[in-house]
Formats: C-alpha cells, sequence, structure tokens
C-alpha cells in the first residue's frame, strides 16, 4: 500500500511517500506563488524520486497552509496534528513539538502521538523563519549562515523588537555600533526563540522534546533551544518532512 | 459539513425573519420618531430594556460589528482598540459627518445610554457624546460588595429620571412591572430554545442562532419575541439534526456584522452549542424577580451578569463549567476581541477551571479583518481533530 502526503506551506511544500508504512522517499521544493501547482510538483517529484507511477498510489493527502488547494488529495489535516503523527513515527519518546515553518511557529503537546494540546503565534511573522530571513540580509549573509556564525558568538547582542521589520532596522543599528556579527547574528536567534519559549512553557514542557520545520535545520536556533530549555533537543533526519510523513500516515 | 447540510436542507422560515427585518425595523425607527418617539441607543446589557420601555422610548443597539467604519474611527481613536469600540464610534460619526449611511439607525438616535465598563468605551464615549448626548451609567465594579447593588440601584434610579426628562413621561410601577413580565418571556423564549441545543444532535447551529441573538437589542421587543415564539414552533416540529465535535464559545461579544469566527467553526465541522457571552447566555440568562420590588428585582438581575470587566469575576468562571457540564461540551473556543484586556486577561483562570475538568480550550483573539481567517481555519481545524 502506497500512500502519499503533502504539506504545502507557506514557504516550501514537501511531499513523503509511504510504502507498507516506510518512508521510500520524500520531495522538498519551493511553494511559490500557487499553492496547487507547487503540490502537483511536489507530487511528481516524489513520484519520479521513487520511480512509482501515479496508479500505484493507494491514497493522497493534504496538510499545511495550502492544503485546501489540493483537490485531487481524498482528504486533509490540519499540519499540527500532521506533525504530531509524523514525529510520533519518527521520534516515539517526543511529547513537546516545536516547529517553525516560514510563516508560523507551534507548539504542540503529544500523549501518544495524539494532540492533547497546542499554540500557534500569533498573525505576523516574528519568530518564524521569515525573521530570519529577513534579519539576515539585513547582515549581508546567507540563512545558513546566520546559523553556523551564531554559534562562535561569546556575547550575544540584545535584540528587542520582536517584529521582523522593527528587528531589520535594529540590526542596522547595531552594525553602525560595531557589534560583532556573530553576536548579532546569536541575538537575532535568541529573539526569535523567546516567543517560542514562551509557548512552551504556557503549556508546560513534557520530554522529550523534538525541534522541526524548516527553522530545525538551523543549529545556532538548535543550539539556542537547547540552552533556553536547559534539555537536548532530538531532531528528525529531515526536520521539514514530519508534517507531509504525518499526512501520509493518516488512514 | 456538506453531508449535513444537504440532510438538514429545511429554511427555518422564522430565521429569515431575523435576517430580513433590518429595513422594516429602520422603517419602524423613523415612523415612531416622526411620531414623537424618543430612540435610545445602548451598547450594553448593563443597561435594562425594561426602564427605557417603560418610559415609552424605543431602544436600539449600537455595538458596532463590521468593519467598514473602523478606519473613519481611527482618526480619532487609536489604532490598538478593541474593534467593537472603534465600529461602533466609526458607524456614528459615518452617519453624522458623511453620506454612506450605510447603518442609518446610528444617526437616528436622540440619547445614548452608556456603561462604565471597560476602558476604553469610557474613554470613547467622551468623544462620543459631541456627536450624540450621552449618559453614562455608573457600575459598582465590584458587584459582591456589601454596597454594591444600593449603589447601581441609585444609578438606575438616575437614569430614570434621564429617561423621564427625555420623554417628558413618568415610569410607573405598573408600566415596569408589565416590562419586567415582557422581558422574562423573551428570556424564556431564549432559555426553551438554548434548552434543544442540550440534545445529542441539535435542530439548530450556534451560526444561525448567533444571528437571532444579535437581533434582540436590535429590535422591538414586541418583534424579536414573536419571532422567537415562531422559531421555537418550527424547532419542535422541524426535523434537522446536526452534529460534531461540541464547542462552546466564550468570551467577548459578536456584534452583528462580526461572523467570523463562528462560521469557521462550523465551516470546518464544529457544531456551537452554547455561547457564554454577551450574544448569548450573559444576554438572558437570569429572569428578573416579578414579586419584587421592580428596581430592585431589575438591579439584582442585571448586576449578575458576569461581565469580565467586574472583580473578582468567579461567578462567570462559574457559569463556565456549569454550561460546559449542562451543554455536554467537548471543548471550549475562548474568543477574545483584539486589545479586550478584560476578557483576554480572564482567559487564564478560565483556561485552568476548563484544565481541570478536563475541558479542552482553543484561543482565538481577532479583530474584524479578515488577514487572519486561513490561520485561524488551521487553529480550528488542529482542535477539532483533537476532539474527535
Amino acid at each position: 500500500m502506497i500512500s502519499i502526503g503533502i504539506d504545502v506551506g507557506a514557504a516550501t511544500t514537501k511531499a513523503v511517500v509511504l510504502r507498507d508504512n516506510e518512508i521510500a522517499g520524500y520531495a522538498i521544493i519551493p511553494t511559490g506563488f500557487d499553492f496547487r501547482q507547487a503540490g502537483e510538483a511536489a507530487y511528481r517529484e516524489v513520484l519520479s524520486n521513487c520511480g512509482i507511477g501515479e496508479s500505484e498510489v493507494g491514497k493522497i493527502l493534504a496538510t499545511g497552509y495550502g492544503r485546501s488547494s489540493i483537490g485531487f488529495a481524498e482528504k486533509t489535516i490540519s499540519e499540527i496534528t500532521a506533525h504530531a503523527r509524523g514525529v510520533g513515527y519518527l521520534i516515539p519518546a517526543a511529547h513537546t513539538i516545536i516547529d517553525i515553518g516560514g510563516q508560523d511557529s507551534k507548539v504542540i503537546i503529544t500523549e501518544n502521538g495524539k494532540v492533547v494540546d497546542f499554540l500557534m503565534n500569533d498573525r505576523c511573522a516574528a519568530g518564524t523563519g521569515k525573521f530570519l530571513e529577513y534579519t539576515a540580509k539585513a547582515l549581508e549573509i546567507s540563512l545558513n549562515e546566520l546559523g553556523t556564525l551564531a554559534l562562535v558568538s561569546k556575547h550575544p547582542a540584545k535584540i528587542s523588537s520582536m517584529c521582523t521589520v522593527f528587528a531589520e532596522s535594529e540590526v542596522i543599528s547595531l552594525r553602525a555600533q560595531k557589534i560583532k556579527k556573530e553576536d548579532i547574528a546569536a541575538g537575532l536567534i535568541e529573539s526569535i526563540i523567546l516567543r517560542t519559549i514562551t509557548m512552551v512553557k504556557k503549556l508546560g514542557i513534557k520530554h522529550e522534546v523534538a525541534f522541526v520545520g524548516g527553522v530545525a535545520k538551523n543549529p545556532g536556533v538548535v543550539k539556542a533551544f537547547e540552552k533556553a530549555l536547559d534539555t537536548k533537543v532530538q531532531l528528525p533526519e529531515e526536520p521539514q518532512i514530519t508534517g507531509a510523513l504525518g499526512a501520509a500516515l493518516v488512514v | 459539513m456538506n453531508d449535513q447540510m444537504a440532510e438538514n436542507d429545511i429554511i427555518l422560515r422564522s430565521l429569515d425573519l431575523f435576517k430580513e427585518a433590518f429595513p422594516g425595523r429602520i422603517n419602524q425607527i423613523l415612523k415612531s420618531k416622526e411620531g414623537g418617539k424618543k430612540i435610545v441607543g445602548t451598547l450594553c446589557l448593563y443597561v435594562p430594556d425594561e426602564l427605557i420601555y417603560a418610559c415609552g422610548a424605543d431602544r436600539v443597539i449600537l455595538c458596532g460589528g463590521r468593519s467598514a467604519p473602523i478606519e473613519a474611527a481611527e482618526e480619532y481613536l487609536p489604532r490598538n482598540l478593541c474593534p467593537l469600540i472603534k465600529s461602533s464610534f466609526g458607524s456614528v460619526i459615518d452617519q453624522k459627518c458623511s453620506k454612506t449611511k450605510s447603518c442609518p439607525h446610528f444617526g437616528m438616535v436622540d440619547l445614548i445610554v452608556a456603561e462604565a465598563t471597560c476602558d476604553g468605551k469610557k474613554k470613547m464615549y467622551e468623544l462620543l457624546d459631541k456627536y450624540i448626548p450621552t449618559h453614562v451609567m455608573d457600575l459598582p465594579q465590584k458587584p459582591e460588595n456589601q454596597n454594591a447593588l444600593e449603589y447601581y440601584i441609585k444609578e438606575l434610579e438616575s437614569l430614570k429620571d434621564v429617561l423621564e426628562n427625555l420623554t417628558g413621561n413618568k415610569i410607573t410601577d405598573t408600566q415596569l412591572r408589565n416590562e419586567i413580565k415582557s422581558a422574562n418571556e423573551t428570556r424564556k423564549l431564549l432559555r426553551a430554545i438554548y434548552e434543544l441545543r442540550k440534545s445529542d444532535s441539535p435542530p439548530i447551529r450556534g451560526t444561525e442562532i448567533l444571528k437571532v441573538v444579535q437581533q434582540m437589542h436590535f429590535l422591538s421587543p414586541d418583534e424579536f419575541k414573536k419571532n422567537l415564539v415562531l422559531l421555537l414552533d418550527e424547532l419542535n416540529v422541524t426535523k434537522r439534526e446536526f452534529s460534531g465535535p461540541r464547542i462552546m464559545i466564550s468570551g467577548c461579544p459578536m456584534a452583528a456584522g462580526n461572523m467570523k469566527v463562528p462560521e469557521i467553526i462550523e465551516n470546518q465541522g464544529g457544531l456551537i452549542v452554547v455561547e457564554e457571552s454577551c450574544t448569548g447566555t450573559r444576554a438572558f440568562w437570569d429572569l428578573v424577580d416579578e414579586n419584587k420590588e421592580p428596581m430592585r428585582a431589575i438591579a439584582e438581575r442585571y448586576l449578575k451578569i458576569p461581565c469580565a470587566c467586574m472583580y473578582p469575576n468567579e461567578r462567570r468562571i462559574n457559569q463556565i463549567l456549569q454550561l460546559a457540564g449542562d451543554f455536554n461540551v467537548d471543548g471550549v473556543v475562548y474568543y477574545t476581541l483584539q486589545f479586550c484586556h478584560g476578557y483576554n486577561v480572564e482567559k487564564y483562570r478560565v483556561g485552568e477551571a476548563l484544565k481541570k475538568s478536563g475541558i479542552p480550550l482553543l484561543s482565538i483573539e481577532s479583530d474584524y479583518s479578515g488577514a487572519d481567517t486561513e490561520q485561524i481555519k488551521t487553529r480550528v481545524d488542529a482542535f477539532l481533530e483533537m476532539l474527535e
């Protein structure tokens, strides 16, 4: 039995092929403007990655921000339920899931693989991948560099603006004050995780903690979380696909 | 939801009466104004309808639920203010200063009877008075205090004087008793309709009943009551059955025009079975004691309204737990308007109490724009999936 989960996120679209309950392959592509096109493209790509013909596909489930645009999916589920399923499959010991994506951040508490409570950030981009993307630009570095650079910082700068737009101008004024690049990078990361930490505390941490979503690929953010939560954070091998995987796991 | 829609395709004629009442009511107000009747505008449940009608005046609610007037209001009011306050104020100045006049009743009011509930409203009333004479009733903010009731009765006595001056009519005990009796009948009808929602498969959706309750202080009491009788009759004879995770909405008022969150909940497959809201139970739950001295009886009933501006507000928490049990609620959607500090802060204690009872809570804070619709859908979907 082959099932496919498609997670149409605000920034990237992910597709996972599950064959007899084992991951057979996945695809990650930029979402672009059109959710439906992104879903179809990820679907075709994952099929070709796995060398599977369309006729072999048993069921298709969609999740993510653009889930309702995927007309060829037989069912949609919210990404919160999807991440809980996906993480439950990959890291069964995890009961607190932090997901930071391109547009939002969420914290999910699970019990026996089921969601029992969750919080999502407010509507703006503060505390999300977008925040890092914009502010990295203000530092004239790439997103990847931001994470590795932050690791060497000894005195993270204090960034007080939660708002992406204001933080960008704060970065420029810190540059003018000749604050080291790595310290600004670390400061930016500390500021993005603050919101998420508040959500974790509100819900009450339940060990183990798993970190998923595109931002989980950033080593600086992972380290900052481990420091702030005083615990090891579990990462799936590919943190971006847990939503799509979770959708594929829905029977 | 689509399957349910097909099964329950039976249209209730009485619901259309509420939906289509707007133009008729506007004409009614215009006509009574021509006949010399005074029109009182209100913005809160703490202002007793009984006094206004006993004085021979008519009443219309001025709580704004639409986003359109907010832009005009922001010329005067800060952006970071509750949308209901901005929308209400915007609707009044829109009537007084522009030609759009989309909601004409805002401009037909002779006197506004306002109330000292939250800070945002109080300060807005200072500005409002420039456009329409505004009388602000004070409220004892610690209603369980020894002197609270006497103080509230005094405020009602002052209101009585204000209304008598406005209309030139005296409020007699007999008239007051008649109005109490009539208002109690309306409350009982609403209670009877809500009673049906306790069933395993309620005959009416939350979004349908909300549009009814939103009309409670817009329509004349007689018309509202007449329509309620028809609705109750229809619900009793028509076979309609709705299902889905049973949701209570608790929190800020959802004034007419503001349907965003309830519509999302029910479009995504939830079923709202009770609203702990000013546009819900708070509007009609308790009766006025018909055997007591009328002013005191009115004061006792109205002071029981569990608004988040009151301190301490244990009774709201108790009410929520009681309703959650009575209506067999699976989950509570705690709804707050942006910048509504009272209900926003109270959320923590409500959440704690619900947690103890094992009832999940989803918190949604929103304004009147559509900007966050998709984000709210994701939260609601996840919440409903969690409840299933």
